[in-house]
């Protein structure tokens, strides 16, 4: 009898537990944040470090609500984008129809969040994109929110400026052929022609380009066509900027002119190649790129990055982390509805102060403060230094 | 067309195309002697050019022992997929596409391995530590040390394929296997050992071309599948079976993606941004017209000769 009673007893502890423990899980609610990053091909680097950057949000996101006893978690569901249009398209519908998100951190590119973008718009899925900037993306009205790196329509002008600053009469522009590339050349030729300028020869290639040896040439002609008081604009990605830099280095037209070219080309691995940064040096190389003011919270993420990670992060992993934080203190707001996320994030984004700029978006739901620096390569050649900046709100170059 | 733009166009066509004809002999062979197209020829280019930059960075920027590093680590890992996968699947009697799949298969795991690879020891976009000198300045010409890196060891490679292969007890072994695989092994010829030795030499040739290829650009875990359209269309060009007909192939892929492209751009503002789709007319075309290639007509030549 005695044995029938604690059975039963027991039996209906576990029922009562079991019960509370469900009770418990159901009032905690998951918001599930998509991630839609290129981990494959040759941007996947960038793609993992920005993952990395979006976990470090999450977890200490989740760690403050958990401290507050809030009732909500958040939760990371990652897609590969591959780098592609259709691939960051595939991602983002392939994430949120297996988990509901309504809300992406992510693609990286112009191209990937344009291939994203129709999905987005018709599912009332909220892209928060940390480091798209082509023109072809500011589109009012739309769920793209480029919220931490301005737009191209301020870089192009900053070119066009040097360029008609450095008397050009004439420019001969090599671009990616893509959203961003055809953006920034077509920025730039109007505001170069707009500001006085003249002709402007412009050649696109391919990306994933290894081998520019046919696009040199083509350059080299133009320019030499042109005459005196021509100058040549490059944007290209690294793996593009060094073919063509390889080939360009010993030809005596490309090397007896003015060169601008977009930031990827001032990185580290340009320099490790003495004849690419000599070629950039005595081409009176200038760049200009977003530059992201330190804030307070720059080293407490670099610290935290690597606490959690053990290593430093990336250049331009901070933009992601604030891209995070961006999105899920609006789901916070705003609850996890793409509809009201959309509605609330302009104002979430505008009050919020990270890691690198504050961002303030316009009316197309892109950062709208333009703060540049100009860059060249060191008299060492080891380096960029900072030679000035440009105000995009202003539209002032200002050189140190 | 100016002259120096000329100038440029046809060094850079002997240039790539000696690449192209390295690259694409490693094709011919396995497809004439395997029975295989191969996709995965592509990455044993790409091992081939991080095995030249690994030894570049390690200090040593010798380019014969860069390129024999290349040799030698292409070949090995050409050789391990034929041991794993591709003579495995050939026991079971698949089907030659399955084959053709399966080679897919083989590239992208070893692009995975060098995307992994290249995260791990931050090796993206590197580039192989030989600097650009020019060593012949006259007029529009102008050569560097690459072009006499690359052009040479390409014919010489390309040569010493052929006596290989004319002239060598092995050779004679390769061409029996790739005339008739059932006679080979009936008259006594060590088929598995003669298939080994080939994957060897197909690998290692990729492995080099892979190498100065590297030189050429920088090294990536995409850059051979970039360049195997191209490759594949020299191949194809030479009929998939002719030595011969590959290395015209090859310079007639270079030709048409570097003079006549500029030529197009320049006389009729053909955007360069076409490049790409050269190879893929070439192949089309070929495929439409004439799918033996080059094939008949360096055997009518070598009739003529005759």
């Amino acid at each position: 009898m005695f044995k029938k009673v604690l059975t039963a007893f027991l039996i209906l502890m576990l029922i009562v537990m079991l019960g509370a423990a469900t009770t418990a899980q159901d009032d905690m609610e998951t918001y599930v944040l998509g991630v839609a990053l290129p981990f494959s091909g040759n941007l996947g680097t960038f793609g993992q470090d920005f993952a990395r950057g979006v976990e470090l949000a999450v977890s200490q996101v989740n760690a403050e609500l958990d401290a507050a006893r809030s009732s909500i978690r958040f939760e990371i569901a990652s897609a590969d984008t591959e780098n592609t249009p259709e691939g960051a398209s595939r991602a983002v519908s392939t994430v949120v129809q297996t988990t509901g998100a309504q809300v992406f951190v992510g693609p990286l590119t112009t191209s990937e969040v344009l291939g994203a973008k129709q999905f987005a718009d018709e599912n009332g899925v909220v892209i928060v994109a940390p480091a798209s900037s082509g023109a072809a993306g500011a589109i009012p009205g739309d769920n793209i929110y480029r919220v931490i790196y301005p737009p191209d329509v301020f870089a192009s002008k900053a070119y066009a400026n040097i360029a008609l600053e450095r008397g050009h009469e004439n420019m001969v522009v090599l671009h990616l052929d893509d959203p961003f590339g055809n953006g920034m050349n077509e920025g730039f030729t109007a505001n170069f022609q707009a500001g006085g300028g003249g002709e402007v020869a412009s050649f696109a290639y391919t990306p994933g380009s290894t081998e520019l040896s046919s696009e040199a040439a083509a350059v080299s002609a133009a320019l030499a066509g042109f005459g005196d008081n021509a100058g040549f604009f490059c944007v290209c990605f690294l793996s593009g900027a060094q073919a063509f830099l390889q080939v360009a280095q010993i030809d005596p037209v490309l090397t007896s002119v003015q060169w601008m070219g977009n930031e990827a080309m001032t990185a580290e691995e340009i320099l490790a190649d003495q004849g690419h940064a000599q070629t950039l040096a005595n081409a009176d190389f200038i760049t200009v790129s977003f530059s992201s003011e330190s804030t307070p919270l720059t080293q407490i993420f670099i610290d935290d990055f690597n606490a959690m990670f053990d290593k430093d992060p990336g250049i331009f992993t901070n933009y992601a982390f604030d891209a995070a934080n961006i999105a899920m203190l609006t789901m916070l707001a705003a609850g996890n509805d793409g509809a009201a996320v959309k509605s609330m994030l302009p104002f979430i984004a505008n009050h919020y102060i990270g890691t690198a700029v504050q961002a303030y978006l316009d009316d197309n739901g892109d950062q709208a403060i333009a703060s540049y620096g100009l860059y060249q390569v060191s008299e060492d050649l080891s380096a960029f230094d900072e030679v000035g900046a440009y105000n995009g709100n202003t539209d002032t170059i200002t050189y140190n | 067309m100016p002259p120096a733009l000329l100038t440029t166009s046809l060094v850079n066509t002997i240039q790539i195309g000696s690449l192209y004809a390295l690259m694409a002999l490693g094709i011919t062979l396995t497809f004439s002697v395997m029975k295989l197209p191969n996709f995965a020829h592509a990455e044993y280019v790409t091992v081939g050019a991080f095995a030249a930059l690994i030894v570049s960075l390690s200090g040593n920027v010798n380019p014969l022992v860069i390129m024999l590093a290349a040799f030698i680590v292409g070949a090995l890992v050409a050789l391990v997929s034929h041991i794993a996968v591709f003579k495995p699947l050939e026991g079971r009697e698949v089907s030659f596409y399955t084959l053709i799949l399966s080679s897919f298969a083989v590239g992208l795991i070893l692009r995975y391995i060098l995307f992994m690879v290249a995260d791990y020891f931050n090796l993206f976009d590197t580039r192989i530590r030989i600097s650009l000198q020019i060593l012949l300045r006259e007029g529009y010409l102008i050569l560097t040390n690459i072009f006499f890196w690359v052009v040479p060891s390409s014919i010489l490679l390309v040569i010493a394929l052929t006596l290989l292969l004319n002239r060598t007890p092995l050779g004679r072994e390769m061409r029996a296997l790739a005339n008739n695989p059932g006679l080979a092994r009936v008259i006594g010829i060590p088929v598995e050992r003669v298939k080994n030795y080939s994957w060897l030499l197909v690998g290692g040739l990729a492995g080099v071309a892979g190498a100065l290829w590297g030189l050429q650009t920088a090294v990536s875990p995409l850059m051979g599948w970039v360049a195997i359209i191209s490759v594949f269309a020299a191949a194809i060009l030479g009929g998939l079976s002719s030595f011969a007909g590959t290395i015209l192939g090859a310079y007639v892929v270079a030709f048409s993606e570097n003079t006549v492209m500029l030529f197009l751009n320049f006389n009729f503002g053909l955007d360069l941004a076409y490049k790409p789709a050269i190879p893929f007319i070439i192949i089309i075309a070929v495929l439409l017209i004439r799918p033996q290639g080059f094939t008949e007509l360096i055997k009518r030549a070598g009739d003529l000769k005759r």
